[in-house]
């Protein structure tokens, strides 16, 4: 079975090198997907738009998304993602700047699996970035998601 | 009778004659006499009815009069109890008499009242007036203070999320040409490269505090009983871990209860004893203590470490934001943390002071909510 994808939904293309360099370095995420909005990732999520045709059967293993994007917010797509039938059990991790609480708090109100913050210093951020696709490829169970094949 | 004289007759026969006629005129007297006497009789019974009439007459006037006595009698009563109605009215009058007197005495003093009164209205109006404007100002000031506050909060999470970024991004690259690009970079600028690092962890820490002082700000005040030495020692535990290799003797005693918010004062303790913990770190046995000192209307809690000091002379500057005592060299720092410590505690309505000197120590005082 082909490694899951890992959707990175980020319009910082900084940010965006920096996450793939650390996954690289590690070794994990050799499917990493990259949504630069809140549009490009529904269209990809959910086969519409750009992505249309796309097999919605075969959801990525999780959504590392950032809360400010264009379009729509970071929020708004974690909303859409939780009220869709499809996409329901999807486990998003917010991967964002800020540790507001109001954005913490908000974040999981809407539905988050987890909240991490990006660390400054890269070390940390590679670090947080490997803890990431260790746990979210290696350790965590997934729900059987609809046309599970294997 | 008076009409007949009587004269000597001058024959006996004449004389007879005479007498005849007088006898006969005395018959005709009588007669006469008769009828007067019959009609006096008459007269008299009607008079007597007359009598009888006048008698029931006069007893009706006596029973009128009578009558008029008792009613007399009592008009004399009726006018002895007016009289004494008057006099009592009398003794009234004087009475109202003083009453009205009074009440005017007392209208006089309303009147100087009612001016004295109208005086205050017109002075409470004009303060009332002098009020509404103030509060007009009042609430001007607040809707520009609020819309301050929200410029602030949308401010501070723009600071929150953008410029982190940049400065992850010149960390992040700087450490990429570090490892991958290593070959071609000589040992100089290798330096250069980790002091670009360097500068950008520390502005990211400055942001962090920035944010942190001005959450300080903006956040509920929740307060609860607790106990302080435990926050103490957690944050004490916290540094020893960070910095595993240095010795310092901790002084804390079992519990300190205080009122305050839990996740604010920590932020305090997380100031002092770090600063505690930093001015103490060029020391052989380097000595932190955090205790309380009830004193009759205040209880004192503080922070004291056996550290660089520093002198009194600057220690009004001490609270300001960004003011440093000491270079970055001699101890790092971004000059926010006691900032941040006098802002908690002025909003739990305690003072924070201090007493130091250059190379014996410093100790940070603090109260909650002190009662005046």
């Amino acid at each position: 079975m082909k490694e899951r994808a890992f959707l990175l939904v980020e319009d910082n293309p900084m940010d965006e090198a920096l996450t793939l360099r650390a996954l690289k370095k590690h070794n994990i995420a050799n499917n990493v997907v990259v949504a630069h909005d809140g549009v490009e990732a529904l269209d990809y999520l959910f086969g519409e738009g750009a992505h249309a045709g796309r097999n919605t059967e075969d959801p990525p293993a999780v959504v590392l998304l950032d809360l400010k994007l264009p379009k729509i917010d970071g929020l708004e797509v974690l909303k859409r993602i939780r009220a869709n039938e499809k996409t329901r059990l999807l486990p998003v991790v917010i991967l964002t700047s800020s540790k507001e609480q109001r954005d913490l708090l908000e974040g999981y109100n809407s539905g988050a699996n987890s909240y991490v913050r990006k660390p400054v210093e890269f070390t940390e951020f590679a670090e947080a970035v490997r803890n990431l696709g260790l746990y979210w490829l290696v350790l965590n169970e997934l729900p059987p998601a609809t046309g599970e094949t294997s | 009778m008076t009409g007949t004289r009587f004269e000597p007759a001058a024959d006996p026969a004449d004389t007879t004659k005479a007498i005849l006629n007088i006898l006969s005129d005395f018959s005709e007297e009588k007669e006469r006499l008769q009828g007067t006497q019959r009609a006096f009789l008459n007269i008299l019974e009607d008079s007597s009815a007359e009598r009888q009439r006048l008698e029931a007459a006069q007893k009706a006037a006596l029973n009128i009069l009578e009558d008029f006595s008792d009613e007399r009698a009592k008009l004399a009563e009726g006018q002895g109890a007016v009289l004494n109605i008057l006099e009592d009215f009398s003794a009234e009058k004087v009475r109202l008499e003083a009453m009205q007197k009074a009440v005017l005495n007392i209208l006089e003093d309303i009147d100087t009242e009612k001016s004295k009164v109208e005086r205050i209205n017109s002075e409470m109006a004009r303060e009332i007036a002098e009020r509404k404007q103030a509060e007009e100002a009042l609430r001007q000031a607040k809707a520009g203070a609020d819309a301050a506050n929200r410029e602030l909060e949308a401010f501070s999470y723009s600071v929150a999320h953008d410029l982190r970024a940049p400065l992850r991004s010149i960390d992040g690259f700087s450490q990429a040409l570090l490892e991958d690009c290593a070959g071609k970079i000589d040992d100089e600028g290798k330096v250069f490269l980790n002091n670009v690092r360097e500068s950008a962890q520390q502005m990211a820490q400055l942001i962090d505090d920035l944010l942190g002082l001005s959450r300080v700000s903006r956040a509920e005040l929740r307060q609860t009983r607790l106990d302080l030495a435990k926050i103490a020692r957690t944050v004490l535990a916290r540094l020893q871990r960070d910095y595993p290799d240095r010795r310092v003797e901790l002084v804390i005693p079992d519990k300190v209860a205080a009122v305050g918010d839990e996740r604010l004062l920590g932020v305090v303790l997380e100031n002092l004893l770090g600063n505690a913990w930093k001015f103490t770190s060029k020391r052989e046995r380097a000595c932190i203590e955090f205790g309380q000192r009830v004193e009759t209307d205040r209880v004192v809690y503080f922070v004291r470490d056996n550290g660089a000091g520093f002198n009194m002379a600057y220690s009004q500057k001490l609270f300001g934001v960004f003011q440093r005592l000491h270079s970055a060299n001699e101890f790092e720092g971004t000059g926010i943390g006691l900032a941040t410590v006098q802002r908690i505690i002025h909003r739990h309505g305690g003072r924070v002071w201090t007493d130091a000197a250059v190379g014996r120590g410093a100790t940070f005082f603090f109260t909650l909510e002190e009662r005046v």
